[in-house]
């Protein structure tokens, strides 16, 4: 995976390259209007208030995109967040038809994720020369696992009473609630990811981990902060979704981690670390979900939308060699 | 400046080129409105009319576009409901729209779900991959004006007008109990292979079967020795099975009402070439190799329902719901083609469900046609 964005810290002397490839965040924008020109020509009932409609159920996994852009920028990975959403969603919906009152639902939800992400943390921590996809290759199916045990034999549980959750899935006008969260997360997060000492941080860490801690930045405590906000971000996915289904099954959230990164790499974060932009995965979350959204309305088989997110994902992958290449052998040829 | 300017040409024109070529796939189910309004034109004014005086406003009876969602793709059981589906809505001159959720989730039908009622169907009739999941996501649709049925899989009394049952826990006992009679020759010992000792239907089965060999002298001379539970495990199923053998010499059938323990049992009895013979509910693709008349085969017959059938009813009924023929409340009537005349009646769970009728049998005669459907 090399190199397709702006910011790097390990700064590249060629003027054209670092100018092709600078603006990846600028042809996702592009992208994102081509994409919505093409569903409303597809889709004649692509309207903003049905893509809002249909949304929330995206949106849930975009609250996991945050953090796991973080994650990524440092070079790790988390891909136990989707057994965290089900066994956050599980645990919540338990203490629901307990009788906890609803706010206490909701902390016990938040309170079950980040204790997930500071399990992940933890063992990242301790364990460096562990790689952190074997790490939380390994939690996620122990949180599945300890989700699947409580669930019991019929493999799901239903709330005996929704309400608070129906609540938290209202809307204001067109727009879910959630829709305005995802957004205050957008802007938090991506403050910090670029103004912030932390945000430095992530990119340094990503870069060279060594030069990093010699340099003095806390790289432990930086990761254990990550995977536990990546933690307490799936409580709050799967609280949001837990006010769709009114309850939670042993598939709850499964796949959300493979999205939330699909998202990241989309738009243009590598998994290498270092390079990349929050504003990237979010456009290109956004991208996506309008392409699934318009898609779907015009019936096309599931299976094959998937096919094409992953020829997307693909291109959006090459593209940018692709160019660089081509740049090399100008410069070359320039030289000659 | 104008390499950037390229590589969102080239991009756009990558993505749309797999959406063109890749297109194909959703036509069939995209049906264009074209289609529907040419099949309406040429509709069998005879299919249409029952509902006709209480759709007013609505335009012909079934002309409407009607959705089926199924558990997942690649379901063999599901494909086979919603062939039936198809080819009622197409008598019927609608529209079908059959969607299959990218994987067997309640969250992926949910997404599917929400895809429909902006397309704004009339009906959708869902195969649920969770009972209670479901139900924001179908009152929504409900409160948009759409139908809602559910086949197959059933879901919440909440979420759904009616559901469309395979078949009653009577109709199983019933034809179970007629098959034991049937194939025993009106006497002799005759035991179940169950799967686990808590399954709800199961259970239910049996208890139907008991009280139906209560209540009918017919059933006098017939003598159930034993239950045994396998629990829907192969090697259990077979242990339970070869148990049976050596502790009632006399045994004559054993009935599995359930498809592991049918596929198990009937394995131990052919291999030793045993004299019992069985019946039961079985999948045909399993059961294919045991099903004959002669000795040789351990199996003359058994039972599962048809999806095709279960499909077609449910195009039906939700072309009768649509068109205001029926609310889905007990006691409802309509017409559902070539199938006749159902009835709506209150389900176990205390909705309503229309039931698909006896169970389908499979016997040596058909056996060849159904193991490869499913």
């Amino acid at each position: 995976m090399a190199g397709k964005s702006g910011r790097t810290i390990s700064a590249t002397p060629e003027k054209a390259l670092r100018k092709a490839v600078l603006s990846w965040e600028g042809m996702l924008l592009v992208l994102f209007v081509v994409v919505n020109i093409f569903c409303k020509c597809i889709s004649p009932v692509y309207t903003f208030t049905n893509v809002l409609r249909e949304m929330p159920k995206y949106l849930t996994e975009i609250f996991l995109l945050f953090p796991m852009a973080y994650i990524l920028l440092m070079g790790e990975i988390d891909i136990s967040v989707g057994s965290i959403v089900c066994l956050a969603a599980t645990i919540s919906c338990i203490a629901g038809n307990a009788g906890v009152p609803f706010i206490g639902v909701l902390a016990i939800g938040l309170l079950t994720g980040t204790v997930c992400g500071m399990i992940n943390g933890l063992l990242t921590v301790k364990f460096r020369e562990l790689p952190t996809m074997i790490i939380t290759l390994g939690t996620q199916i122990v949180f599945r696992g300890i989700a699947e045990i409580v669930l019991g034999d019929g493999g799901s549980i239903s709330l005996s009473n929704a309400d608070g959750f129906r609540a938290i899935a209202g809307k204001i006008g067109p727009f879910p609630y959630m829709f305005f969260i995802v957004l205050l997360c957008a802007v938090i997060f991506t403050v910090i990811a670029e103004k912030r000492v932390f945000g430095r941080g992530l990119y340094a860490i990503g870069s060279n981990s060594r030069t990093a801690f010699y340099s003095g930045i806390r790289v432990n405590r930086m990761l254990f902060t990550a995977y536990t906000v990546m933690g307490l971000m799936a409580g709050v996915s799967a609280l949001f979704l837990t006010s769709a289904t009114y309850g939670a099954n042993t598939t709850t959230g499964k796949g959300f981690e493979m999205d939330a990164i699909a998202m990241a790499v989309f738009g243009g974060i590598s998994t290498a670390g270092g390079k990349g932009k929050l504003i990237g995965g979010i456009i290109s979350a956004f991208i996506i979900v309008c392409l699934r959204v318009g898609l779907g309305q015009i019936n096309m088989n599931p299976q094959v939308i998937l096919i094409i997110l992953g020829a997307l994902l693909i291109c959006a992958v090459l593209l940018p060699n692709i160019v660089q290449s081509i740049n090399m052998r100008k410069a070359s040829k320039a030289k000659a | 400046m104008k390499k950037k300017v390229l590589s969102v040409i080239l991009s756009a024109a990558m993505a749309a080129t797999l959406l063109a070529g890749c297109g194909g796939g959703g036509q069939e189910a995209a049906a264009p409105a074209a289609d529907a309004s040419a099949a309406q034109e040429e509709a069998p004014a005879e299919d249409a009319a029952p509902a006709a005086d209480d759709a007013a406003e609505a335009p012909a009876a079934g002309a409407g576009t009607y959705a089926l969602v199924t558990k997942s793709a690649g379901n063999p059981f599901n494909e086979k409901v919603a062939e039936g589906f198809q080819s009622a809505v197409d008598e019927m001159g609608g529209t079908a729209v059959i969607q299959h959720p990218e994987s067997a989730t309640a969250d992926a039908q949910i997404t599917v779900i929400q895809s429909l009622i902006s397309q704004g169907v009339d009906s959708i009739c869902i195969a649920a991959n969770d009972e209670n999941a479901l139900q924001a996501a179908l009152e929504e649709a409900a409160a948009a004006g759409i139908k809602v049925c559910s086949v197959d899989s059933t879901v919440n009394v909440a979420s759904r007008s009616v559901h469309v049952n395979q078949a009653g826990v009577t109709e199983i006992g019933q034809c179970l109990m007629d098959a034991v009679y049937d194939i025993a020759g009106g006497e002799g010992q005759w035991a179940i292979v169950s799967a686990t000792s808590q399954a709800a239907n199961q259970n239910a089965w049996i208890d139907a079967m008991k009280s139906i060999m209560e209540s009918d002298s017919k059933y006098a001379n017939l003598e159930l020795v034993e239950v045994a539970y396998g629990d829907d495990e192969p090697q259990k199923s077979t242990d339970v099975t070869q148990a049976l053998l050596t502790n009632y010499p006399d045994l004559k059938v054993i009935c599995a009402p359930t498809t592991v323990g049918i596929a198990a049992a009937a394995k131990v009895l052919q291999d030793q070439g045993s004299s019992v013979k069985l019946t039961g509910l079985g999948l045909p693709s399993e059961m294919a190799e045991y099903i004959g008349d002669d000795d040789a085969h351990s199996c003359p017959y058994m039972f599962l329902w048809n999806p095709v059938d279960l499909g077609y009813l449910g195009a039906y009924t939700s072309a009768a719901l649509v068109s205001g023929e029926i609310t889905g409340a007990a006691g409802d009537k309509y017409a559902a083609g070539t199938m006749g005349d159902y009835e709506i009646v209150t389900a176990g769970d205390s909705g309503t469900e229309v039931i698909l009728g006896a169970p389908f049998k499979f016997d040596p005669s058909n056996i060849e046609e159904w193991k490869s459907v499913y």
